[in-house]
């Protein structure tokens, strides 16, 4: 609100083609009469009227409210920003030109509000706002890092040759991975939860919890069971055991979130792995020349409504020739949207990616994952959260 | 009934059911804040549509070139309404349209043609020109 000057009923015209002479920048001169507002005038209409033939000489010693806008927007100096905005709005465009009248709560005349600062507090309190979640979105991003931290120093401790590209695509999200030790070996998870963003992020802290949990009992050695357990676990926490019958659930709050994920079990010192995966596969490197081998995980995601209480996942041992290399990626790195034809990256480019760099350290080959995605990408926006594990036996 | 359209956004698919000439098109990328809030709709008039369409000749036309996973659920439910009703009632033809390089897109579509096997597939591979 600005104190601007006012003027009475008792004013002529003249008066306040005089006044509005001397403050060019006022677009509203305020009518008040016994400090209650009486309507606005509006510089451009009047100055309008006034330059017609004859109406000076006919009006000029009149009362001035004679071209005044007997019904502006008027309001208390207590009305908060978004409601005034919305008011300003209902009156068209008539209220951003002119501007308004600000009263005190008895309604006596304070002073008059612009357009322009009008527009200028909602600018402020959008980005007031925006700022407000951008802060506490980043703040969440603190927190699942240090989360994910234990699992990132464990990894760099039990496999020395290896890399972890995480990449939320909205500064948290659902993508995760675990890693712990044992006296007997090392365990490994990447994990890919429904929903990005903070839902996302919600997720990774449910499934990583239910995993500790489960790994709690001697079944590390066996992935696809503890598949088992904590899909049961999942449906059992979320009530995600209804059968969606036909395509509808009734009232349809019902969440249905799950995850993807691939499952290892390192032995110590034997050279071959367990694997069980929920849709996301295994991507094998044999050493030298040998070829790029996809291990297919199980097509059943873990802990959705459609997935069944009792489903049984399928452990895949393999050997691990010395320098062979095992890859896991997220979907969100397969499918990303990119390239010439705008189609998805795939399997076959991010094979044919390591295959060109199988001989350099495990720390280059992120560098060249993260530059192809990003190449691939272009001007394209990220689709999705972005993980992808390597390590080297 | 009427036929149902929603227009394309950035994250949410173009839906075109032309239920009146039994031709139902999906087109462009689906990966809403909210899958469920966005499908739901779309869902329901499906439902509703294939309850009243009997020994109709409905073509589905897949045209979509990026779904996220929370999408593909949704996706599934519709493939089993459609499914359910090729079984018992309709002739069901799922063209599935998709870049003739999109091996992604291809492998997906064949997972939908071994899961709901009533359904008529018919992969569409488009080429350069058509992109």
């Amino acid at each position: 609100m600005e104190a601007a000057p006012a003027v009475s009923p008792g004013h002529t015209s003249l008066e306040v083609l005089e006044l509005l002479s001397g403050h060019p920048d006022l677009a509203g001169l305020p009518v008040v009469e016994d400090g209650r507002p009486m309507g606005l005038i509006n510089r451009n209409l009047f100055m309008d009227e006034m330059a017609k033939p004859f109406r000076r000489d006919l009006f000029a010693r009149k009362s001035c409210i004679a071209f005044m806008d007997k019904a502006p927007l008027v309001v208390p100096e207590s009305l908060g920003v978004q409601e005034l905005s919305f008011l300003a709005l209902e009156q068209g465009g008539k209220t951003l030109k002119d501007g308004f009248i600000v009263t005190d709560d008895a309604g006596s005349y304070r002073g008059i509000g612009t357009g322009e600062a009008l527009m200028r507090a909602v600018s402020h309190l959008q980005a007031e706002k925006s700022r407000q979640v951008m802060e506490s979105i980043n703040y969440a991003g603190i927190i699942q890092k240090s989360f994910l931290k234990a699992s990132r120093e464990t990894l760099g401790d039990t496999l020395h040759d290896h890399f972890l590209l995480w990449e939320p695509r909205d500064r948290v999200g659902g993508d995760c991975y675990l890693c712990r030790r044992f006296e007997d070996g090392v365990f490994v998870a990447l994990m890919d939860c429904t929903g990005h963003g903070v839902p996302g992020a919600f997720m990774t802290l449910i499934m990583t919890s239910f995993l500790d949990h489960v790994l709690a009992e001697p079944l590390r050695m066996d992935p696809a069971r503890i598949l088992s357990l904590v899909n049961r676990k999942v449906k059992q926490a979320l009530g995600q055991q209804g059968k969606p019958k036909g395509a509808l659930l009734d009232g349809d709050e019902q969440s249905d979130d799950g995850m993807d994920a691939a499952l290892l079990w390192l032995a110590r010192g034997a050279k071959r792995l367990v694997y069980a995966g929920a849709r996301i596969p295994l991507l094998l490197l044999a050493p030298d020349d040998g070829a790029a081998t996809f291990l297919e995980g199980d097509r059943q995601g873990v802990g959705y409504v459609d997935t069944p209480m009792d489903y049984v996942w399928t452990n895949r041992e393999l050997a691990l020739t010395d320098g062979s290399a095992v890859y896991l990626a997220t979907d969100g790195l397969t499918d990303q949207i990119g390239g010439p034809r705008q189609i998805a990256f795939g399997r076959k480019r991010l094979a044919a990616l390591l295959q060109a760099c199988r001989a350099a350290p495990m720390a280059e080959q992120e560098s060249r994952v993260r530059d192809a995605l990003r190449e691939y990408q272009g001007n394209q926006r990220r689709r999705d959260d972005v993980s992808v594990l390597g390590f080297r036996s | 009934m009427n036929d149902l359209r929603i227009a394309r956004t950035p994250h949410s698919p173009e839906v075109d059911f032309c239920f009146s000439e039994h031709r139902l098109t999906l087109s462009g990328e689906a990966y809403p804040e909210d899958a469920a809030a966005f499908f739901h709709p779309v869902l329901s008039a499906l439902e509703q549509y294939l309850a009243g369409a009997d020994d109709c000749d409905i073509e589905f036309n897949f045209r979509l070139t990026y779904f996220n996973s929370a999408a593909t659920k949704m996706l599934y439910r519709l493939f089993g309404l459609l499914n359910e009703s090729a079984c018992t009632h309709n002739r069901i033809i799922l063209r599935w349209q998709y870049d003739a390089e999109d091996d992604t897109l291809l492998e997906f579509g064949e997972g939908v043609r071994d899961d709901f096997n009533a359904l008529e597939f018919h992969p569409v591979a488009l080429g350069l020109a058509a992109i």
